[in-house]
């Protein structure tokens, strides 16, 4: 394959838009060729309430990143996201008729479609379907069963499913701009593939990212994608928490926010004052430190907590080798590392970049996990699906999303 | 190895003599024969056996015979199997004569109640008796109902198991889970019957069509062999190119096989393909390989038959019947995809969502048709729809609607009496739920709720039941007791719901006392009730002031009744703010108003007095003035300090665990 090719992530934060020209090289190395950022209007809570707003600053993003990149852009990954999007486990068996010799691929395409026979809501489509492991025979956690012998071939799948008309949505306001997308991809999915490495994935690895409106995680075990999902908090809640506890503009207190909170509340000096000026729409304040942390704290210590709940059902949390990956720009809050290594008893990895070039500043910064990830997502696409099959599996999703098929 | 099965023996006659009876007993029974009768079957003879009258008279059916004419009069057997057994005991020579003649019979009938429980065993003996090949289809209660109940059915099934060729039984509370698991009851008990009914024409086409390969009674009952065991049952048709795939796939879809993944584990596997004069032999070995792929043929042995019918034209179809065995194994064996029929699609309540990553967390049954409300134009009403899901399953499955008394006593008041503590959880949400509910629903306030689901009682009641004229009382006597949780709980979020329905059974007892006990109950858990009060309080809060003031204007002590039920809810984490009690506690009682009070206005009058002698009782230590003041107090407070969702109280809300996650946790935490 000696070609390399451009792939663009898109992803429509809460806070941002943010456009990611990547280019592929034919060794798989990965360069940024360009990004485009935008702050949003017109998106809570990671899904798009003002079509017009998000469109505009969509449209603001990418010319930027066109404009970097020297690309025109056309076709986008893009992610999506929104405490509707759920996930869950399901396994699926088949039988391997006796005169057949050996497993063969199209066994594995009928034991994905039964494992994903779940009966999922009426108004929920499937986003992804991953293959965990197969087990041929019983026996344990075959990556590839193709071509091996066996009788009976089950096939774990992780199903992550959200709300068919919201997904749609998103899609229709980037094809409006007009921009033809590729495949979605649940953002903390993308994100893994550029946050968390082999090694990581194997040995287990829990990935947070707390962005804007959302929470998203996704664990991995032994290589496999055991759980994700989002929450609907996100760093604004911090802000709009020191607001309303603060009485404060809420411009205020994002700035507040950004430059001087922590999560921390130990061996904070209980008399240190933090003093807010005047301006011509606030009288100014003055705000005790270990309080604005104590409104920090006791967010991110509930959001870490929700999260912590929902993995404790699937019992895994405990086959975490590696530790937590946190990502998303609320992670850059001071003192977060310590709570969620309280929280979630393991210890908090910092994200190190994959092998990628191109401006450092963009794919080492938490902020832009997603959009980088969705680069390497879409390399690992193509590679899995060479030439022929890219295209038609592509409109095959499409279909589904857009409504045939289930 | 596929086995061609060809034994003479045990077969019924072919031809035109061949005549079948299928005799319903008891409500569900009779339900089953409406659908079989609807779907049109030109061979079998319906007989609807029942002990109310006006439930028979309502049967479709062409042959009906009232049991214990004499010793009921016409009413129901209340629950009670002794009185349906004497009531068909009654009846005997009609039955006898009924069955005179018949080579072949399927009863059909719910277990657990008086008319199913205790007639049907004397159906099977007489049919026994009179020499009918006899086929049980049992179905057992839904678990909540009781243990009683199920004792009931069990030992009912033991009997009938005595006297009958095969037994095959349904499980109520798989039916809840694997059927349709957002459809309304209506749907999904409909789709229960069918799948009997079908299950029901199917053996009966089996045995009785002339065969190329013949499957005989001797297949079928090996098929069924294990006695108490689950049955699993599907059938298919389907016309066009892809026929025999189709129907193939269509009869694994069926919820009893579980996707086929259930053939796996079963001994013995009837599969019958019919079809007509089209149908190829090749079809015929596409459907068996395709199956072949779902059972371990080394252990199970397939029983195959095919026959072809002209009556079936272009359409093939596929049946499976086979059984598993175990009678404890098929009780509340969760299917992989079990947690999907959890899903509360309604409110965007994470914590719901999150359980579905538990492969195995119990569905229960009953709150799975979050989407009932198709009924009802309000949109938070869980509680209310699982009063109604109740009343249904109450004179759907059971088969003598006429319950009424039970419903009052003692087995069946268990989930009528449960909803009390959520109410209460209801009660302290519903303050600001109200508001969000008139940004997201239809309903603008609670006050049309009440009444809405009055209505709806009495039309289940009159619907599949048609009670007897003599019956005007009981019914009224059931209603004020059921109607105080529908009024009361009618907006509850769905997690609410949940737990309480099912274990907290013996804690809501209290409640049946209403009157006198409050006072003390009230006093001994104090703690408690401070700290739901504080729950309250924070999430009444929430809101902004306008229900304040309404419940300034109005500290009447109609909330009282929903005070004694309090401690139970949140029994367990009290004292953390025993300090504040009296105040919270007056306070709180002021927040109870609103809905109370609006909600209680519109009740029908014989609820009333309860409530209303209640209130002297409880706030000992406060006059109602002094209620009063507290509570323009307290008003003020709030107006001062309101808890405020800042730039998100205009979006949709992200609840989890009854809290809304857009309010700073820090002030939350502070509330507490």
């Amino acid at each position: 394959m000696a070609r390399s090719t451009i792939y663009v992530g898109l992803e429509i934060g809460t806070s941002k838009v943010c456009v990611v020209v990547g280019e592929v090289r034919s060794d798989g190395a990965i360069k940024i060729l360009g990004v485009g950022q935008h702050p949003t209007s017109g998106v809570r809570k990671g899904e798009i309430v003002d079509f017009e707003a998000a469109q505009q600053c969509l449209h603001d993003a990418l010319v930027k990143a066109e404009d970097r990149s020297d690309v025109m852009v056309k076709n986008v990954f893009l992610a999506v996201t929104g405490a509707h999007i759920d996930s869950l486990n399901n396994r699926g068996t088949i039988r391997i008729s006796d005169d057949q010799a050996e497993i063969t691929s199209e066994n594995l395409e009928e034991v994905k479609e039964i494992a994903r026979d779940v009966s999922l809501p009426k108004e929920n489509a499937y986003i992804h379907s991953i293959i965990q492991h197969y087990y041929v025979d019983g026996q344990e956690k075959v990556l590839n069963p193709v071509g091996m012998l066996g009788q009976k071939l089950e096939a774990d799948y992780h199903i992550i499913h959200g709300v068919k008309t919201r997904i749609q949505n998103a899609i229709r306001c980037v094809r409006e701009v007009p921009l033809e997308v590729e495949d979605i991809v649940f953002s903390p999915i993308a994100a893994a593939q550029v946050v968390l490495n082999r090694e990581a994935k194997q040995q287990g690895a829990l990935l947070i990212d707390i962005g804007g409106g959302t929470t998203e995680y996704v664990l991995y075990i032994e290589g496999a994608v055991v759980a994700s999902g989002c929450l609907g908090i996100g760093g604004d809640h911090i802000t709009n928490d020191l607001s309303i506890v603060f009485k404060i503009p809420i411009g205020r207190a994002e700035k507040l926010k950004v430059d001087r909170s922590s999560a921390r509340i130990e061996g904070i000096d209980p008399d240190a004052i933090i003093d807010l000026e005047a301006d011509s729409h606030f009288k100014g304040s003055k705000i005790e430190q270990l309080e604005l942390n104590s409104v920090v704290d006791a967010r991110l210590r509930e959001v870490f907590l929700l999260v912590r709940e929902r993995l404790d059902q699937t019992g895994q949390l405990d086959k975490v080798g590696k530790g937590i990956y946190l990502i998303g720009g609320t992670s850059l809050i001071d003192g977060i590392e310590e709570l969620a290594e309280e929280i979630f008893e393991l210890p908090v990895q910092r994200p190190s970049s994959a092998s990628m070039s191109g401006p450092a500043a963009i794919f080492e910064n938490p902020q832009y996990a997603t959009p980088v990830g969705l680069i390497r997502y879409a390399q690992l696409l193509d590679e899995q699906r060479p030439q022929a099959g890219a295209l038609s599996n592509i409109g095959k999703k499409f279909g589904r999303i857009l409504g045939f098929g289930r | 190895m596929i086995e061609y099965n060809l034994s003479e023996q045990s077969e019924i006659p072919p031809g035109g003599e061949f005549s079948v009876r299928v005799i319903g007993v008891g409500g569900a029974g009779a339900n089953v024969l409406d659908r079989m009768a609807l779907e049109g079957s030109d061979e079998a003879e319906l007989l609807t056996l029942n002990t109310d009258v006006r439930a028979l008279s309502s049967s479709v059916s062409n042959n009906k015979i009232q049991l214990g004419k004499t010793l009921l009069k016409g009413m129901g057997a209340g629950g009670d199997p002794e009185l349906g057994k004497q009531g068909a005991l009654e009846a005997v020579d009609e039955i006898r004569n009924s069955l005179r003649g018949y080579k072949m019979a399927f009863v059909c009938v719910g277990l657990g109640g008086g008319t199913g429980s205790g007639a049907a065993p004397e159906v099977c003996r007489v049919a026994k008796e009179e020499g009918v090949f006899l086929v049980v289809f049992a179905t057992l209660p839904f678990s909540f109902e009781g243990k009683r109940r199920m004792d009931q059915a069990l030992e009912a099934l033991e009997r009938i198991g005595r006297y009958s060729n095969a037994v095959v039984t349904f499980d109520n509370d798989r039916m809840g889970e694997l059927i349709v698991p957002k459809e309304g009851v209506q749907q999904a008990f409909a789709a229960a019957d069918k799948i009997i009914s079908q299950a029901i024409r199917a053996t009966m086409k089996i045995v009785s069509h002339p065969g190329i390969i013949r499957i005989g009674m001797d297949e079928l009952l090996s098929a069924l062999n294990s006695e108490n065991s689950r049955c699993l049952f599907g059938f298919g048709v389907a016309k066009g190119d892809n026929r025999a795939q189709e129907a193939l796939d269509q009869a694994l879809k069926s919820p009893l096989l579980d996707k086929g993944k259930m053939l796996d584990q079963a001994s013995n596997v009837l599969v019958h393909v019919g079809g007509g004069d089209s149908m190829t032999l090749f079809e015929i070995e596409l459907v068996m390989q395709e199956l072949s792929k779902h059972i371990d043929d080394a252990k199970t042995q397939i029983l195959f038959g095919t026959g072809t019918d002209k009556k079936l034209g272009a359409n093939l179809t596929v049946t499976i019947v086979s059984s598993l065995s175990g009678p404890g194994g098929q009780r509340r064996e969760a299917p992989a995809e079990g947690p999907m029929a959890n899903r509360e699609p309604e409110p965007p309540a994470p914590r719901l969502g999150s359980s579905l990553m538990a492969p195995l967390s119990p569905p229960p049954a009953p709150t799975s048709e979050p989407e009932n409300h198709t009924i009802e134009p309000v949109a938070i009403t869980e509680e209310s729809s699982v009063a109604e899901i109740e009343e249904s399953f109450e004179t759907e499955e059971v088969p003598e609607q006429e319950e009424v008394v039970a419903e009052v006593t003692d087995p069946v008041s268990e989930p009528v009496v449960e909803e009390p503590s959520p109410e209460i959880e209801a009660e302290d949400i519903a303050l600001d739920d109200d508001e969000e509910a008139a940004e997201d629903t239809p309903v603008a306030e609670d006050v049309p709720e009440p009444v809405e689901p009055e209505a709806e009682i009495e039309e289940e009641v009159a619907e599949p039941e048609v009670e007897t004229p003599a019956q005007p009382e009981p019914v009224k006597e059931r209603e004020p007791i059921d109607l105080q949780p529908v009024r009361k709980t009618a907006v509850v979020p769905p997690q609410t719901v949940r737990k309480p329905v099912i274990d907290v059974a013996p804690i809501s007892r209290p409640k049946l006392n209403v009157g006198a006990p409050i006072a003390s109950v009230h006093d001994e858990d104090e703690d408690d009730v401070t700290d739901s009060i504080g729950k309250m309080l924070r999430q009444g809060r929430d809101g902004t002031g306008l229900p304040h003031e309404e419940e300034a204007a109005e500290p009447t002590g109609d909330n009282e009744p929903t005070m004694p039920i309090l401690p139970p809810s949140v029994a367990g984490e009290g004292d953390v703010i025993v300090a504040r009690t009296d105040d919270s506690q007056q306070i709180s009682l002021s927040r109870l108003m609103p809905g109370v009070s609006s909600g209680s206005g519109n009740v029908a009058p014989g609820t009333l007095p309860q409530p209303s002698e209640a209130p002297l009782d409880l706030p000992e230590n406060a006059t109602q003035a002094e209620i009063d003041a507290a509570a323009a107090q307290h008003q003020q407070m709030l107006q001062l300090e309101p808890l405020s969702k800042g730039r998100f109280a205009k979006t949709e809300p992200t609840i989890v665990d009854g809290e809304d996650m857009d309010v700073p946790t820090f002030l939350r935490k502070r509330r507490k």
